[in-house]
Order: C-alpha cells, then sequence, then structure tokens
C-alpha cells in the first residue's frame, strides 16, 4: 500500500463575503460577528470582503469582468461563509454579479451560507435559493446554515449582539464548515479524478 | 470559463504549476457550452474543461482537456 501524504498544515483561509452593497444593511453586523467568531477559531484566517467596495461594471458579466484582486482571494480561499439578507425571498442580485466572475477559483471548496432576514425564518428562503447556484459554481455546501431571524432587534445600532445564544449555533457551524474545508482541500490536493 | 492555460507537462503525464513548478492534481472536469462549437464534443455536447491544483501554492489551472 502506497504512504498517503500527511493533511496539510497550513491554516484554512475562511473570508466572509458580505453581500449586500446597501445603506443601512443590518447584515454588515451579522458578517461582523461571524468574522469576530472565526478569528477565534483555531487554524483558521479569515477576512471580510464587501460587495460594496468590489469595482464591478454593471454593463458586463461572468469572468469577462473578472476583478483580479478577487479573484486572487478566491483562489487562495479554502471555503467561502457567505453573508446573504434575504430579499422579497431571493438573493441580492449584486451577491450573484459578484460571485459568477469566477469558477475555477471556487471548484471542489466549501461554502456556508448565512442567512439574514427581517422576520422569523432566519433567511432560510434566501438560502435555499442559493444552494443551485453553489452547486453550478463548484461550490460544495455544508448542512449547517446561520440562521439570522429578526435582524433589526438581534444587534444594537452600534453592532452588539443582543441574543446569547449565536455564538452557540455558529460555532456548530463553523466546525462543519472547517471539516469540509479540509476534507475538500486534502481532495483538491491529493486525489485525481480517475483517467 | 477562463480557458485553455498552457503550463508544461511532467514524464509521468502530471502538470507543472505555472506559478512555482509543482505538480498539480486534476480533480474536476466541467462542460463548457459556451466554447466555439468547432471544438465542441459531439456526445457531451460542449467543450471539456479540466482542473487542476497546485498542493504548493493554491494556484488553479483550468485546460480544455486533451483527447
Amino acid at each position: 500500500m502506497s504512504a498517503q501524504p500527511a493533511p496539510s498544515e497550513k491554516p484554512l483561509f475562511i473570508p466572509v463575503i458580505l453581500g449586500t452593497p446597501r445603506q443601512g444593511r443590518y447584515s454588515e453586523h451579522v458578517a461582523r460577528f461571524v468574522v469576530g467568531e472565526m478569528t477565534r477559531t483555531p487554524g483558521v484566517e479569515t477576512q471580510l470582503v464587501d460587495v460594496r467596495e468590489l469595482p464591478m461594471p454593471v454593463t458586463g458579466a461572468g469572468e469577462d469582468i473578472k476583478d483580479p484582486g478577487f479573484s486572487e482571494l478566491c483562489m487562495r480561499a479554502d471555503a467561502f461563509i457567505l453573508v446573504a439578507p434575504e430579499y422579497n425571498h431571493g438573493y441580492p442580485g449584486l451577491l450573484k454579479h459578484v460571485l459568477d466572475t469566477n469558477l475555477k477559483e471556487y471548484i471542489h471548496k466549501a461554502v456556508g451560507i448565512c442567512g439574514v432576514s427581517a422576520g422569523g425564518f432566519g433567511g432560510t428562503r434566501v438560502i435555499q435559493n442559493m444552494l443551485p447556484v453553489m452547486r453550478e459554481l463548484g461550490l460544495v455546501t455544508i448542512f449547517w446554515d446561520g440562521n439570522f431571524s429578526g435582524v433589526r432587534k438581534l444587534f444594537s445600532p452600534d453592532g452588539a449582539l443582543l441574543d446569547s445564544s449565536y455564538p452557540r449555533r455558529i460555532e456548530k457551524f463553523v466546525k462543519e464548515l472547517v471539516w469540509m474545508a479540509k476534507t475538500l482541500r486534502y481532495g483538491r490536493e491529493n486525489i485525481a479524478l480517475e483517467p | 470559463m477562463d480557458g485553455d492555460e498552457k503550463a508544461r507537462v511532467s514524464p509521468d503525464g502530471r502538470i507543472l504549476c505555472p506559478c512555482c513548478g509543482g505538480r498539480m492534481n486534476r480533480h474536476a472536469e466541467k462542460i463548457d457550452r459556451g466554447a466555439d462549437p468547432a471544438r465542441a464534443d459531439a456526445d457531451l455536447d460542449g467543450v471539456v474543461a479540466e482542473f487542476h491544483t497546485c498542493p504548493a501554492c493554491k494556484y488553479v489551472l483550468e485546460r480544455a482537456a486533451r483527447p
């Protein structure tokens, strides 16, 4: 039996993508909270990516308008967390526009989605709507979600979390994502398609 | 998709990373239905793109599958 290479000891890089550019967005509080939790996770490096800050023209689409900095970040990533508010049961158009600018950078990488809603369902409908998009981009979804319900009451105006149950909920989500990220990294680096 | 990147190939058929020279791992394929129809695989209705990851520097290379 041939020796298997040891799993990589390199830290995982898991950026958090804040998926809405709107003024007054509560999702920014969610994204900053998630980044904080990721920062405390051993063996993980993270970074907040704000779609508002990405230079994406709206007169083109897909890989024709790739932003080199964003593509490089996606190439370096081992997994992604998307923070997606639910707008009329769907996802923000700019988030889809941004995600569509890459493909090879995502393939066989893990993704976890945090849904955000003003109502009581924690963005479950936006998460469900994003799943087929994730699949087509080559991303691998996990079976934990982040569900942030009643977001206007969940954070103080300056972004402090007001519900103490969320850190434990997100810890479970992060553990699943880290497991999937490690597993897929091993696969990308060591397991070849059959000839 | 991103196109047909050029790369050197090791004697045992592994793609060598254009960034660091590391041996890449071919772990995915996808049909590109927007590619030039003249190059399409008739059975699969598109060009097969293959994806290789470099364990050393994380670069991902995309190229059209060779027959």
